[in-house]
């Protein structure tokens, strides 16, 4: 029975979600009504988010990467997140760890790259490689894997977001959704627990720190503001610990092999979990120089850290300040990430806000919890009626204008999916093209913001300067990934491109890491693409012939035969081999449902402020009764 | 652009009940939300994405009074925006000039609760400007809208300067944290 059990193919594919954090990773899927971490054979879900590159080709990841790390420095990549998404000319790339960069190639897109022994790779294929051994752990314990939503911290850019759904996609993983952690922390605890109000949410995780405020109100979670530092957490607290046993070691950091570094950050992390508990700890001079024995207090280590947590402080009061919240008017603080176990950050945050933080549910857990039920919904296994996720973009995006100041387009905090258009003209006479550059940031200045991407439109007929008119549209969708629109008026010449970074990969790379990982025996691409094909056939077929149903009286004449036709001929189509064939009946019966799906939307909409006029003429009448008992004569309906 | 006023269903008005606006709006967003049509096709995820975007838009329009009032200006057929405004009368600047120096002694000596005083004070002349403006555009519907709306375009000047007073309030609030 085991058997035919494992090899089941009509297994329903289960949506799972994933909290791809830069210390630990985790998957966690809805069963029985209850989100469950999933753990390996060992009784574990944390995955350390340690990825490891073999001798001989093998990758290894989790635990047993991690104890490779101290032999093999170079070899073994950990907190890849904290390289997501940042160019290999970021001075922060250099500082952080032992690894050998690789400068890109004129023309090769401006990324990190690992020299690992003979092959290059980039941070997107490592964590791919993390979010692989998650994925195989899910089909492990559910057979058959669905879509996947992936948590990223708030505070990501575009170009953070962008690599790690390029990092999904790279593992095969059907990305639903990039979920912010707060957010996903916050569903966690607003759907097991019921609670409504204002919460913050201080996550601090092995490398990134965010908090938001967000509102919870029966099933609707507004997040009102957020704000962070992408590279701080508590890997800042291992190199303080590190840096202070170097000095009672009374050894340069800088003259340290990497191997003695990863060692003695190794040695820095038991300790700072050991002061959990205790109020000092002693270990053994990992450098195996006199004193032999170092002893680290609480106290010190408090005072080590109090200016990381400092640097938290000024990230919450201006994210109170941008909701427009007084720290007494909160309903309670979320705690989320390992760190948060660290006393003094519990003691920071209780102090800070006034109260005592919530921590009920495992702080490493939460997130990927969160992920789990935000992925059962999208999948349609729950009812996406009770729940609502209203988020926001992280930070301001604007384009450079004239003398390097930006102007901006979608200010922080904006809800998503947004949209907005600006308009701008030439400076100069006779002026044929316009050089747009997408910026992401709260600078005045552009060279202070993070450049997200350059283009130009061109073949603009000349005209005398300020003439021309220039409308750039910028369009976020739920996942905060921008796209960009730029259109001359007079002319009507117009261009779109996806933001793919300054700091990314473009699609073509990531398709070619797909074909490499054939190379490297790891997948059968065109197994693979039957697969997704078939799966988003399977999807659109299912949601098409449920809206057939459900709305019959919206279908124009003959409208219902089209449909069913191209229906019977994407069944047939995914009966077949030919993902290609697939595509096509996909797009065909997509063109026939357009014009159906219009009037849905339209009617949806109506219906939507339909509701809100009833409940404020039923307010009205309500009143009206009052006034009726007083007075006895009665009132004219309502007029629309 | 759209009309916010008719992408959200209500009357195009300045003096508008926020609280249930904000109730349309998230009514909306529920229907529209692109969590809603993740099983569905290409062009009508598309299609609801647009919409959700256009929807958050016209909220973000009519909740500020400023972008409000300017969608009122614009679809009466008046033309607004810094550089199309007439520069704020002088009568106008003698009276803000004693809040703007109240607002320099109060912050060169740091006295907060006076810099705050002063924020609060600009906020109620913002509130009365307000009503004006809601009233002006209540009594100028008809044939000649445009005219009668026309009036109306140094209060919206006074709205953007009283806005950037208090933004400056809340930035010397802010360093003194």
């Amino acid at each position: 029975m085991t058997l035919l059990e494992i090899f089941d193919p009509k297994a329903p594919p289960r949506a799972i979600g994933i909290d791809l954090g830069t210390t630990n990773s985790l998957v966690a899927y809805v069963k029985n009504d209850r989100p469950t971490a999933i753990e390996d054979c060992n009784q574990r879900a944390l995955l350390p988010s340690a990825v490891h590159y073999g001798d001989r080709g093998e990758v290894v990841v989790g635990q047993d990467a991690l104890l490779r790390a101290a032999e093999h420095p170079r070899e073994t990549i950990v907190s890849v997140k904290r390289f997501m998404g940042r160019g290999a000319d970021d001075p922060e790339t250099r500082r952080l760890g032992p690894y050998a960069f690789t400068a890109p190639k004129e023309g090769d897109a401006n990324v990190v790259r690992f020299a690992v022994r003979d092959r290059l790779v980039t941070p997107v294929e490592v964590s791919a490689e993390i979010l692989r051994a998650l994925k195989r752990l899910a089909e492990d314990e559910l057979r058959s894997v669905g879509g996947a939503v992936i948590t990223v911290p708030a505070y990501f850019d575009d170009a953070q977001r962008q690599a790690t759904k390029d990092a999904g996609r790279l593992a095969g993983l059907d990305v639903l959704r990039l979920l912010n952690e707060p957010t996903a922390a916050a569903l966690a605890y607003g759907l097991e627990k019921k609670q409504n109000g204002h919460f913050a949410v201080y996550d601090l995780g092995g490398g990134t720190f965010d908090v938001t405020i967000l509102l919870l109100d029966d099933g609707v979670f507004q997040v009102k503001s957020t704000g962070g530092d992408s590279a701080l957490g508590g890997d800042d607290m291992d190199r303080a610990i590190a840096e202070e046993m170097f000095r009672l070691a009374k050894r340069d950091v800088a003259a340290a092999t990497p191997g003695e570094v990863r060692v003695v950050l190794d040695v820095a992390r038991q300790v700072k979990h050991g002061l959990t508990d205790a109020l000092e700890v002693e270990v053994e001079n990992p450098l195996g120089t006199e004193p032999r024995a170092l002893l680290i207090t609480r106290a010190r280590f408090d005072e080590l850290v109090q200016p990381l947590l400092e640097r938290t402080g000024t990230a919450c009061k201006r994210a109170l300040r941008d909701a427009r919240t007084k720290p007494e008017e909160l309903d309670g603080v979320i705690l989320v990430g390992g760190s948060t176990r660290v006393p003094a950050v519990r003691a920071f945050v209780a102090k800070l806000f006034g109260k005592e933080p919530l921590a009920d549910i495992d702080p490493d857990e939460v997130v990927a919890l969160g992920a789990a039920l935000q992925a059962n919904l999208l999948a349609g296994d729950g009812n996406t009626d009770d729940v609502l996720l209203l988020d926001v973009i992280p930070l301001s995006l604007g384009i450079e204008v004239g003398g390097g100041v930006v102007d901006r387009i979608l200010p922080r905090n904006t809800t998503t999916p947004a949209a907005a258009r600006a308009k701008y003209t030439t400076q100069e006479d006779n002026q044929t093209g316009f050089e747009i550059h997408v910026v992401q940031g709260e600078r005045e200045l552009a060279a202070d913001c993070r450049s997200l991407a350059r283009f130009t439109l061109k073949g603009i007929p000349p005209m005398a300067a300020g003439m021309a008119r220039l409308e750039v549209t910028f369009r976020v969708d739920a996942d905060g990934l921008l796209g960009v629109h730029a259109r001359e008026d007079r002319t009507g010449i117009e261009q779109t491109v996806d933001v793919k970074p300054s700091y990314g990969l473009d699609d073509d790379t990531v398709e070619q890491m797909l074909i490499d990982a054939i190379d490297h025996g790891e997948e059968d691409l065109a197994a693979r693409r039957l697969a997704e094909s078939r799966l988003e056939a399977h999807r659109i077929g299912t949601s098409t012939r449920k809206s057939v149903d459900g709305d019959p009286e919206l279908l124009a004449e003959g409208e219902r035969e089209r449909i069913e036709t191209a229906l019977a001929a994407l069944d047939v189509a995914a009966k077949g081999t030919d993902p290609r064939k697939i595509q096509l009946r996909i797009d065909d019966l997509d063109a026939s449902t357009k014009a159906f799906a219009e009037r849905r939307m339209n009617r949806a909409i109506a219906q939507a402020i339909e509701g809100q006029r009833l409940e404020s003429v039923e307010r009205t009448v309500e009143h009206a009764k009052g006034v009726e008992r007083a007075h006895g004569s009665p009132l004219p309906p309502a007029s629309s | 652009m759209n009309d916010p006023f008719e992408m959200l269903g209500v009357e195009r008005r300045f003096d508008l009940d926020l609280k249930v606006l904000e109730k349309t709006h998230r009514e909306l967003s529920r229907a529209l939300h692109p969590d809603k049509f993740a099983q569905t096709g290409a062009s009508e995820r598309r299609a609801v994405l647009e919409k959700a975007a256009s929807v958050n838009e016209a909220w973000r329009t009519v909740r500020d009074p400023i972008t409000r009032a300017e969608a009122l200006f614009r679809l009466a057929g008046v033309e607004v925006g810094e550089d199309k405004e007439p520069k704020a009368s002088p009568a106008f600047l003698m009276e803000v000039m004693d809040e703007r120096e109240a607002l320099a002694d109060a912050r060169a000596a740091e006295d907060l609760v006076k810099v705050r005083a002063v924020g609060e004070a600009m906020a109620r002349r913002a509130k009365e400007t307000e009503a004006k403006l809601a009233a002006g555009f209540a009594s100028s519907r008809g044939d000649a809208e445009a005219e009668a709306v026309r009036k109306l375009v140094p209060l919206l000047g006074e709205l953007r300067f009283y806005k950037r007073f208090i933004d400056e309030v809340s930035a010397i609030e802010e360093e003194n944290d």
